[in-house]
């Protein structure tokens, strides 16, 4: 995916502020056309509706996404994909990441994880495939 | 008039990468019924092998969850929109370890 740095260093940044608790967002942009990354035009971030463990665990409201999905199309975008935290654990998918991908609808979506640990915060990038392959390898292009 | 349902990027390969189709339906079920006649496949993305909406897939009628309206039973009118939205969630720590931590 091709994303800007200001983008990626607020990403980094909300990930910072939100710590010690996940935080979560949206990546607003282009599809890539076929052999072309998905280009990141815009970053939401939304609130982590996830009510019992929001240390470890992260939940993105449907009803956010359908507000943020409308936004996107009227200035002529869409959903690419989105990002969440990992306070004190590595910026890679985790096992809980790679089920729920797999039971909801997320195929060819980025997401990108941030790992925040001795406040710093890394980025990765991985685009889910299917059940099978799980999450691959998304580079990660800064403009 | 038909329903507009609006389709997630992840499904648009099942419908020819249309962003929105219609369907005559009177109810979410009979809309399920009606896209997967058109667009083979879509029902299994949409369901579990019972039936049932998958737990992470929600539609939305109207901006309205129909979990909180009458599910699959949820009436549908001439003109509505449809929307189907990923529930997107996860985190480093999954159902297992919350039971464990629970003891």
């Amino acid at each position: 995916m091709r994303i800007v740095r200001a983008h990626l260093d607020a990403i980094r940044a909300h990930a910072l502020s939100g710590y010690p608790f996940e935080v979560c967002g949206v990546l607003i942009g282009r599809n890539g056309e076929p052999g072309r990354a998905a280009r990141v035009e815009r970053v939401v971030a939304v609130a982590n509706r996830e009510q019992e463990m929001p240390r470890v665990r992260y939940q993105i409201a449907p009803e956010d996404l359908i507000r943020i999905t409308r936004e996107a199309r009227d200035l002529g975008g869409e959903i690419v994909g989105y990002y969440h935290s990992h306070p004190d654990h590595p910026a890679r998918p985790s096992e809980t990441d790679r089920r729920i991908a797999a039971e909801g609808l997320s195929d060819g979506v980025i997401h990108v994880v941030v790992g925040v640990s001795g406040g710093e915060a890394s980025a990765t990038a991985w685009v889910f495939r299917d059940e099978t392959q799980g999450f691959l390898d998304e580079p990660l292009e800064v403009e | 008039m038909p329903i507009k349902v609006q389709i997630p990027a992840p499904l648009r390969p099942l419908t020819g990468g249309a962003q929105e189709v219609e369907v005559d339906a009177g109810d979410v079920a009979g809309l399920i019924e009606g896209l997967e006649s058109r667009h083979k496949g879509l029902r299994e993305r949409l369901c579990d092998t019972e039936g049932n909406l998958r737990s992470y897939v929600r539609i939305f009628v109207n901006d309205e969850d129909v979990r909180s309206l009458q599910d699959k039973a949820t009436p549908l009118k001439p003109g509505d929109t449809v929307a189907i939205v990923p529930a997107i969630a996860g985190g480093v720590v999954g159902p297992l370890a919350r039971r464990d931590t629970r003891g």
